[in-house]
C-alpha cells in the first residue's frame, strides 16, 4: 500500500468519526428544551468585549436584582476593574453600603429576610449563566405574563410557577398571553386561501404580547435591557472568559507552529530509514 | 548525506528547539503566578483606616495591617525636640540603609509632623519592641530619652523607630505607605505615591 | 570545571546504571521502523499523565476539602487565584483527553493484537491502569461538590448497596456518613491525590518495563526480533532517539492544538467535560432533572441502566471492564494484526466499535423505550465481540504475514 493510499484511508476514517460525533450531537440537541412552555429558548450571543453593554448590565443588576440575589463569589473591585468603571464612580453610584471595600465579596443585601417573603431563599446568581445557560436567562426574563391565579399576579412561560415576581414589570409593562390568527401554509410554502382569495387562518394561543403604553420601555428597549443584563451575568459567571478566549488564539497558534516545525524535522529524519 | 541536507537539518533543529524552549516560560507562568497573593489575600490585606484625633499626646497604639503590627505614636512637642539628644546613639539617623518612603519630610518620618507610623516588627528577628516613652535611666540604657526596647534580644529604637548603634537589629523600623485625610489615617495606601 | 563534573558523573555512574539505563530504555531502545498514528497515543497518554500530576499538585494548594468550602474553593481558584483558571481547566480538559487518548490506545491494542504472546503482561498492566483511571476520575469528579458530583457519586455509591448482605453497610462505610458529606469528600480527596496517583505511577512503570522487555509491536504484526543485524539489533528497527521522539513531538504538537482549543474555547466541552449542573452547589434535597455521567463512563453507565436488576447491572458493568483482562486468551488467531485477520474479525471489531460509541451516546441522554432496546442490543454485541472471539478468530481464514516490516 502506498503512503498516499493510506493517508486517504486515514482521512476517510477521521471523516467517519467526525460524522458520527456530529450525528450524536445533532440528535442530542434536538431533545426537549429547558425553556418548557416557551418552546425553544431564544438564542443569546454574548459579547463580553462590549464593555458598555456590561456596564449597563451591572447597573440594571445592582438596581433591580442585587437587593435579593447576591453574587457571592465575585468581588466589587474586580467588577469595576473588568468593566472599566473608575472605582470612585463605581462606588459612588452602585455601592449603597459605604462600609464596603473594593476587595469585598458581593454577598448580597438581605438574603435572610427574603426567604420569608418568597417562601424560598432567592438563589445566588454568580453562576446562573453556567448552570442555566444564557439562552435560558434571556428567555426567562422576557417570558413573564399576567396570571391572576398566582401570588404576585404573574407567571412565567420558561419557568412555570416561578417564585419570583416580575421586578421589571414597570419597565416592560403588562405582558399577556394572547391568541392570534395564523395563516395556514400550503404544502408548497405559500398561503392557503379560500375561494374569495382571503388567507385561511387558524387560531393559535400562547403568544406573549405587551399591552401598549403600560411600560416605560418599548419592546426593543426592554429586550436590549435584558440583553445587557444577561451579558453581565455571562461575564460574572466566568470573569476571565474574554481573556481566556484571547489568550487561546496565541496558544493554538503556538502549537500550530510547533507542529509544523517538528513535522518538517521528523520528515527530514524519516529519510534516514526509507 | 549532502551538505545541503545537513544544513537544512541543523536549521530545523535550531528552529524547533527555539520554538519549543520559548514556550516554556509561558507554560511556567500560570504555575508561578498562582503563588502570588490571591484576590482574597489582597482583600484581607487591604488598607486600614482609623481616626487618630482621639489619641493622647505621647500615646502609642498598635494596629494590624496585613496581620502585622504597625505602631502609631502621637508625639508631644518636647519629645520631637528631644529627638536630637539621641542622634549620637543612632546607627542610621537619615534612614539611608532602607527604603524610606517619606525621607526628609518630617522628623517623625511620617507624612504628619505629629504622628509616627512605622512597622512594629523588629528588624532583627521579628519580635515586637515595647514602648518606653519616659526620659529616665533604664536597666538597658542609663541615658534613656524615650523610645522602643525589644525584650527578645535587647534592640533599641528611638520614638520614631530609628535603630541604635551596637544592638542586634540591623536597620530602622520600616515606614509603611500611609496618608492622612484630616485626622483619618490610612495605612497601606497613599494616593500621592 | 568539566573535569570535575565528568569525574563526579563517572563516580555516580559506577554506582548507579545511568548511562546503561538511558541507552537501553531511551536513546538506543529499538522500536519498529514502520508504525502508524495509532502508535502515538501511548506517548500522549504519558504526556497527559504528567499534565494531570503537575496541575493536580497546584490545585491541591487552594482547594478546600470541607463540605462548606469545597464548592466555593473551586470558584476561588477560578476567580481569585492568579491564573487559577488555567490550571483548573488544564486539569479538567486533561482528564477528558486522558480518557480519549487511552480509549484510542486500547482500541489500537485490539486492532493490532497488542496483547498477544508475549505481551500479555503489558496488556494486563494496561487494563489495570485503565481501572485505576476510572476510579481516579470518579473520585476527582466528586471533589468540586457540585450537583453532578453529588448525584453522580450517589448513583455510583448506591451500586455498592446492590451487593447482597453487606451492601447497605458497605455503602455507609464508604460514605462515612448518612449522605455524601464533607467526610466523604475528604476521604475521596486523599485517595484522589495520594493513593491512586501512586498506584497509577507504579502501574505505568510496570507497563513500560514489561513493554521494553518484550518490545513494541507494529501494525503488520511482524516479529522484528526474527531478523537481527550483527550487533543483535533488529533490522526493521530504528533507535528511540531521535526517530520516535520526533514522531512523538509531532503528535504532541497536534495534541497541543486540540488541547488548547478545548481548554481555551470550550472548557465545558458542551457540557460533556464539565457538566452544567456541576456549577450548582451540591444539594441533597434536589435531584437535577437529568443525571448523566461524564462521557468517559457513559458506555458502562448505559449497560448498568439496560439491566433492570441493580445487582445484575453491577455485574454486567463490572464484567464489561473485567473482560478486557482475558483478551490475550480469547484471541486464538495465528496473526496479530487486523490487516491479516479474516473477515469475521473485521466485522466483529467494527460492530464492537459502533456499539461502544452508541452505548456512550445512550449514556448521555434520557431513557426511552427505543433507546432501552438499543442499549440491550449494543450490550449484547459488546460482550459477543469478546465471548465469540475464540471461535471466530480460530476458524476464519487469515492472510500470510510477511517476514519483514
Amino acid at each position: 500500500m502506498t503512503s498516499l493510499q493510506s493517508t486517504k484511508i486515514n482521512i476517510l476514517r477521521t471523516f467517519y468519526v467526525l460524522a458520527a460525533l456530529f450525528c450524536i450531537n445533532f440528535v442530542y440537541s434536538a431533545e426537549g428544551g429547558p425553556c418548557k412552555d416557551y418552546g425553544e429558548c431564544d438564542e443569546f450571543k454574548y459579547s463580553l468585549n462590549d464593555i458598555e453593554s456590561l456596564q449597563r448590565g451591572v447597573s440594571t443588576y445592582i438596581n433591580y436584582c442585587y437587593g435579593c440575589h447576591s453574587l457571592q463569589y465575585s468581588r466589587w473591585g474586580r467588577v469595576a476593574e473588568d468593566l472599566q468603571i473608575p472605582e470612585e464612580i463605581f462606588f459612588e453610584n452602585l455601592v449603597f453600603d459605604k462600609s464596603i471595600k473594593p476587595g469585598d465579596l458581593m454577598i448580597g443585601a438581605m438574603p435572610k429576610d427574603s426567604e420569608n417573603w418568597f417562601g424560598v431563599t432567592p438563589p445566588d446568581l454568580t453562576l446562573v449563566s453556567r448552570y442555566k445557560g444564557d439562552d435560558w436567562i434571556y428567555s426567562y426574563l422576557r417570558a413573564y405574563y399576567e396570571d391572576s391565579s398566582k401570588q404576585y399576579g404573574v407567571n412565567n412561560l420558561v419557568y412555570p410557577g416561578t417564585a419570583m415576581p416580575n421586578v421589571l414589570l414597570s419597565l416592560q409593562g403588562n405582558q399577556r398571553l394572547v391568541c392570534k390568527n395564523i395563516p395556514i401554509l400550503a404544502k408548497n410554502g405559500g398561503q392557503k386561501r379560500d375561494q374569495s382569495g382571503n388567507p385561511i387562518t387558524k387560531e393559535k394561543c400562547g403568544f406573549l404580547e405587551v399591552e401598549e403604553g403600560t411600560g416605560k420601555l418599548s419592546k426593543e428597549e426592554f429586550d436590549s435591557l435584558i440583553y445587557d443584563l444577561t451579558n453581565f451575568l455571562v461575564y460574572v459567571g466566568e470573569p476571565i472568559k474574554a481573556t481566556r478566549e484571547r489568550i487561546g488564539w496565541y496558544v493554538v497558534f503556538y502549537f500550530l507552529i510547533f507542529t509544523a516545525l517538528s513535522s518538517l524535522l521528523y520528515r527530514e529524519y524519516h529519510k534516514d530509514y526509507n | 548525506m549532502q551538505d545541503k541536507d545537513k544544513t537544512r537539518r541543523k536549521v530545523l533543529i535550531g528552529l524547533t528547539s527555539a520554538v519549543g524552549i520559548s514556550g516554556l516560560p509561558f507554560a511556567a507562568t500560570p504555575f508561578i503566578a498562582a503563588w502570588n497573593p490571591s484576590a482574597k489575600a489582597k482583600a484581607a490585606g487591604a488598607p486600614v483606616k482609623l481616626d487618630v484625633s482621639k489619641m493622647m499626646y505621647g500615646q502609642q497604639i498598635q494596629v494590624a495591617w496585613r496581620k502585622q503590627p504597625v505602631f502609631i505614636v502621637r508625639h508631644t512637642k518636647e519629645s520631637i525636640a528631644n529627638l536630637k539628644l539621641n542622634l549620637p546613639k543612632l546607627a542610621d539617623p537619615n534612614s539611608d540603609e532602607i527604603i524610606e518612603p517619606y525621607k526628609g519630610m518630617n522628623p517623625s518620618r511620617s507624612k504628619s509632623p505629629e504622628y509616627s507610623v512605622f512597622s512594629g516588627v523588629c528588624s532583627h528577628l521579628g519580635c515586637a519592641p515595647k514602648y518606653y516613652p519616659e526620659v529616665e535611666p533604664k536597666p538597658w540604657d542609663a541615658t534613656w530619652n524615650g523610645g522602643f526596647f525589644c525584650p527578645c534580644h535587647g534592640s533599641m529604637f528611638d520614638i520614631v523607630g530609628r535603630v541604635f548603634k551596637g544592638v542586634p537589629a540591623p536597620t530602622n523600623l520600616t515606614v509603611p505607605p500611609h496618608m492622612f485625610e484630616g485626622t483619618i489615617l490610612t495605612i497601606g495606601e497613599d494616593k500621592e505615591l | 570545571m568539566f573535569g570535575i563534573a565528568s569525574k563526579l558523573f563517572s563516580w555516580v555512574n559506577d554506582r548507579l546504571p545511568i548511562v546503561n539505563t538511558f541507552e537501553r530504555h531511551l536513546s538506543k531502545h529499538p522500536v519498529p521502523s514502520k508504525v502508524n498514528f495509532w502508535y502515538l497515543f501511548g506517548a500522549l497518554a504519558a504526556v497527559t499523565l504528567i499534565i494531570q500530576i503537575v496541575t493536580g499538585i497546584w490545585l491541591i494548594m487552594p482547594y478546600s476539602n470541607t463540605e462548606e468550602q469545597a464548592f466555593s474553593s473551586i470558584e476561588y481558584i477560578m476567580r481569585d487565584v492568579d491564573y487559577g483558571w488555567v490550571i483548573r481547566y488544564m486539569h479538567t480538559t486533561g482528564a477528558s483527553l486522558f480518557f480519549a487518548v487511552v480509549y484510542l490506545h486500547m482500541f489500537r491494542g485490539l486492532l493490532y493484537g497488542s496483547y498477544q504472546k508475549p505481551k500479555e503482561l503489558v496488556w494486563i498492566f494496561g487494563c489495570t491502569i485503565y481501572l485505576a483511571m476510572m476510579a481516579e476520575g470518579f473520585l476527582g469528579y466528586v471533589l468540586p461538590y457540585g450537583q453532578m458530583s453529588y448525584w453522580g457519586a450517589q448513583v455510583i455509591i448506591s451500586l455498592f448497596g446492590a451487593i447482597p448482605y453487606i451492601g447497605e453497610s458497605l455503602e455507609l462505610w464508604v460514605r462515612g456518613d448518612y449522605y455524601i458529606s464533607g467526610i466523604t469528600v475528604s476521604r475521596f480527596f486523599a485517595l484522589h491525590v495520594v493513593a491512586l496517583p501512586l498506584i497509577l505511577i507504579a502501574l505505568v512503570f510496570l507497563h513500560l518495563v514489561a513493554l521494553h522487555e518484550v518490545g513494541a509491536g507494529n501494525p503488520e504484526g511482524v516479529d522484528i526480533e526474527e531478523h537481527l543485524d550483527d550487533d543483535g539489533v533488529p533490522l526493521d528497527s530504528v533507535p528511540f532517539f531521535p526517530y520516535k521522539v520526533l514522531n512523538a513531538m509531532v503528535a504532541i504538537g497536534v495534541f497541543g492544538v486540540v488541547f488548547s482549543i478545548i481548554m481555551f474555547f470550550f472548557p465545558e466541552g458542551g457540557g460533556y467535560f464539565i457538566e452544567m449542573a456541576n456549577f450548582e452547589k451540591a444539594n441533597p434535597l434536589v435531584t437535577p432533572d437529568h443525571i448523566a455521567p461524564v462521557w468517559y463512563y457513559a458506555p458502562f453507565y448505559t449497560m448498568l441502566r439496560a439491566i433492570p436488576d441493580p445487582l445484575g447491572g453491577l455485574i454486567v458493568m463490572a464484567s464489561a471492564v473485567a473482560i478486557f483482562f482475558i483478551v490475550p486468551w480469547l484471541d486464538r488467531s495465528k496473526v496479530a494484526s487486523i490487516r491479516y485477520k479474516g473477515i469475521y474479525s473485521k466485522i466483529a471489531i467494527t460492530l464492537f466499535g459502533v456499539s461502544f460509541l452508541t452505548l456512550g451516546y445512550l449514556g448521555t441522554v434520557g431513557v426511552t423505550e427505543v433507546r432501552k432496546t438499543m442499549s440491550v442490543i449494543c450490550t449484547v454485541i459488546y460482550f459477543a465481540y469478546f465471548l465469540l472471539m475464540p471461535i471466530y478468530t480460530k476458524y476464519e481464514k487469515t492472510k500470510e504475514v510477511p517476514e519483514r516490516l
